[in-house]
Parts: structure tokens; sequence; C-alpha cells
């Protein structure tokens, strides 16, 4: 497939992530400070990005398990989330940490289950989407070394 | 001593340190390694005005700044002379609080000017940093403003200033009219 046919596919993919609220002007921001002698950075920032959230997931999972449940753990542990994901340019992850936020406000188990399986939505639909956009970009990469 | 004229553009005169560059060596003190690497590319994409030290912890920015007697894999704080430092508010152990507070009480009479930042805002976070004397209070993630900021923060260490060595800078690196940002505070005039 041509360069310019994998860059449009790319842009309208990105196009539609910042529509739907996926993403943010901070992840503008990522992509403007990629340049040639950085030309990873975008996919690294990503990556730690996941890592960082499926630690997180896993701790969580851990904690809301537990017959009495450390709500002060539960909180940092979303607060590092909701940090990391504001950094990123994954807002709806952000909002969703930030509703997550008030349900441990109630100490309510329940609710809070609900919010965790909220943010864990919207960050499977935000991977998914990522991983497409780098696999795009890694073969716009891959095409454009070849041509030169 | 020479005045500095009035000029349509506004000048900054800058002092070049012992080496002889006008690189600010900041010490950037984050736990999170993505936050580490997105605040080192902003820096490191601005104007090339910044060179990048890292620290993931408050122990290890001690480290770095030699206020730690312990052996260190870091360089002693004199060789690595740190113009400024900028720190996250939430680490364990040691916060980005305690580091303000470590470097204000440390390093007289001239101390290394200390920005913190948080993902948080927090009111009485920022009016207890700034009052136990952070130069500003970013809010993460943190922008290109920033980094014109931080310049301005910071104050190039070395000994009295050479005289004939200075340098204008253009009127886009100062940061905008706000509230918080603050006049740079020079090492010196340099005088013919």
């Amino acid at each position: 497939m041509a360069s310019a046919a994998l860059n449009e596919q790319l842009a309208s993919l990105v196009d539609s992530m910042y529509q739907e609220g996926l993403l943010d002007e901070q992840f503008q921001q990522l992509q403007s400070l990629q340049d040639e002698s950085n030309p990873c950075f975008v996919m690294e920032v990503v990556t730690l990005f996941c890592d960082d959230a499926e630690r997180i997931f896993t701790e969580l999972d851990r904690i809301m398990s537990q017959p009495v449940i450390e709500f002060q753990q539960v909180d940092s542990y979303i607060h590092q989330l909701k940090g990391s994901s504001s950094s990123v340019g994954a807002q709806n992850v952000k909002l969703a940490c930030v509703q997550f936020r008030h349900s441990l406000e109630e100490n309510d188990s329940e609710g809070c289950l609900r919010a965790l399986n909220m943010v864990k939505r919207e960050y499977l639909h935000l991977r998914g989407k990522l991983e497409t956009m780098l696999q795009l970009e890694q073969r716009i990469q891959a095409y454009d070394k070849q041509k030169k | 001593m020479e005045e500095l004229k009035e000029e349509e553009e506004e000048e900054l005169v800058v002092v070049r340190n012992d080496d002889g560059d006008d690189k600010v060596r900041i010490l950037v003190v984050d736990d999170s390694p993505l936050d580490r690497k997105v605040v080192d590319m902003l820096l490191k994409r601005s104007d090339g005005l910044f060179e990048v030290i890292s620290a993931d912890s408050g122990m290890k920015a001690m480290q770095v700044l030699g206020f730690n007697e312990e052996k260190s894999d870091f360089p002693s704080a004199k060789e690595q002379k740190i113009d400024i430092i900028l720190t996250d508010y939430c680490m364990p152990e040691m916060t980005g609080y305690d580091l303000l507070k470590a470097v204000k009480e440390h390093d007289c009479p001239r101390s290394i000017p200390v920005v913190i930042m948080s993902s948080e805002n927090d009111p009485q976070r920022i009016k207890r940093c700034l009052a136990v004397g952070a130069e500003d209070f970013f809010l993460k993630p943190l922008k290109v403003q920033d980094a014109q900021k931080l310049r301005q923060y910071a104050r190039l260490t070395g000994p009295t200033p050479k005289t004939g060595t200075k340098r204008k800078l253009s009127v886009d690196m100062m940061s905008e009219t706000e509230s918080s940002a603050r006049r740079p505070r020079l090492a010196g005039v340099a005088v013919a």
C-alpha cells in the first residue's frame, strides 16, 4: 500500500480518536515532540503508559478482591493512573479515573467495582486503537526507509 | 557598570558559565518513568536550552546534589552544577516538598531554585510550596511555556561573571506576562 494511503489511514484514525474523546491536546503535544532524531518517542511513551496501566490494574484487582478493601491504596493507584493518562493525553481514561475517585469518597465497594470496570473498558478501547495507530506508523516508517 | 539601554526589543543579559555554554542544567525528579520521559523530551526540544539530569526519587536527587553523605553513583553536586530543580510533588518516601525544604535549608546564601510540579491543582499544596521558597508550581502535564519559565528561574552557577561575555536572547524566549512569571535573576551584569 502506498505511503500516502497509509498516512491518510493514520490521519483518519487519529482524527476519529480525538473526535471520540479518546485523546486530547496533550497527545498532540507528544506528537509535536517527535521528530527524525526521536522517531519512536510516541511509541515509547504509549508503551510506558500501557505497562503502567496494566501494572496498576493488577494491583487494583488484588486489592479489590480482599475481604476488606483498603480504599486509600485504591485511591493512590487511581491517582497514579490519572496522572499517567493525563501525561499521555488519554482523555477518557483520565475522566473515568476522576469518576472513580468520586466513588471512593463514599467508600462504596460496589460503586468502586463498577468504576474500576469502566476505567478498564476505557483503557482497553484506547489500547486497541493505539496499537492500530502504532502499527500504521511502523509500516509508514518502514516504507519510507525502503524508499530512501 | 554598563547601563542596559532601552531598546525596542527587550534584552536579557546572560552570563556564560565556566564551561562557556548557555545551557541550563536542570535536575528533573519524578518517580514516574513516563513523566520523566515526557518532561525530558519537552525540555530537550526547547531550543537546546537545557541539559537534563534525571532522578527517580527524592533520595537520588539528594545524591546528585551532593547533600547525601552516602557513596553515590552520581558525580558530586559541584561537578553537576545544577542550575534549577524541577520536582514532582507526590513521590514515595521523600516528597517533592521534602526535597524543596532540604534544598532551601542546605544552600546558603544562594540556593538552587526549585519548581514543583503536580497533577493536582490543590491550593493548599501550592501555598505550602511557595511559602517554603518554591519558585513556581506547575500543573502537569507541562507545556512549552513552562519550559520557558524554567529558563528564566534558573541561575547560572559558577564564580563571578567574566567581563565582556554577554549575548542577547530574543523577546520570544521570554515568557508571556502572567502573574506567576518572574524576571530572570542574573548572576551579574557583564561589564565592558
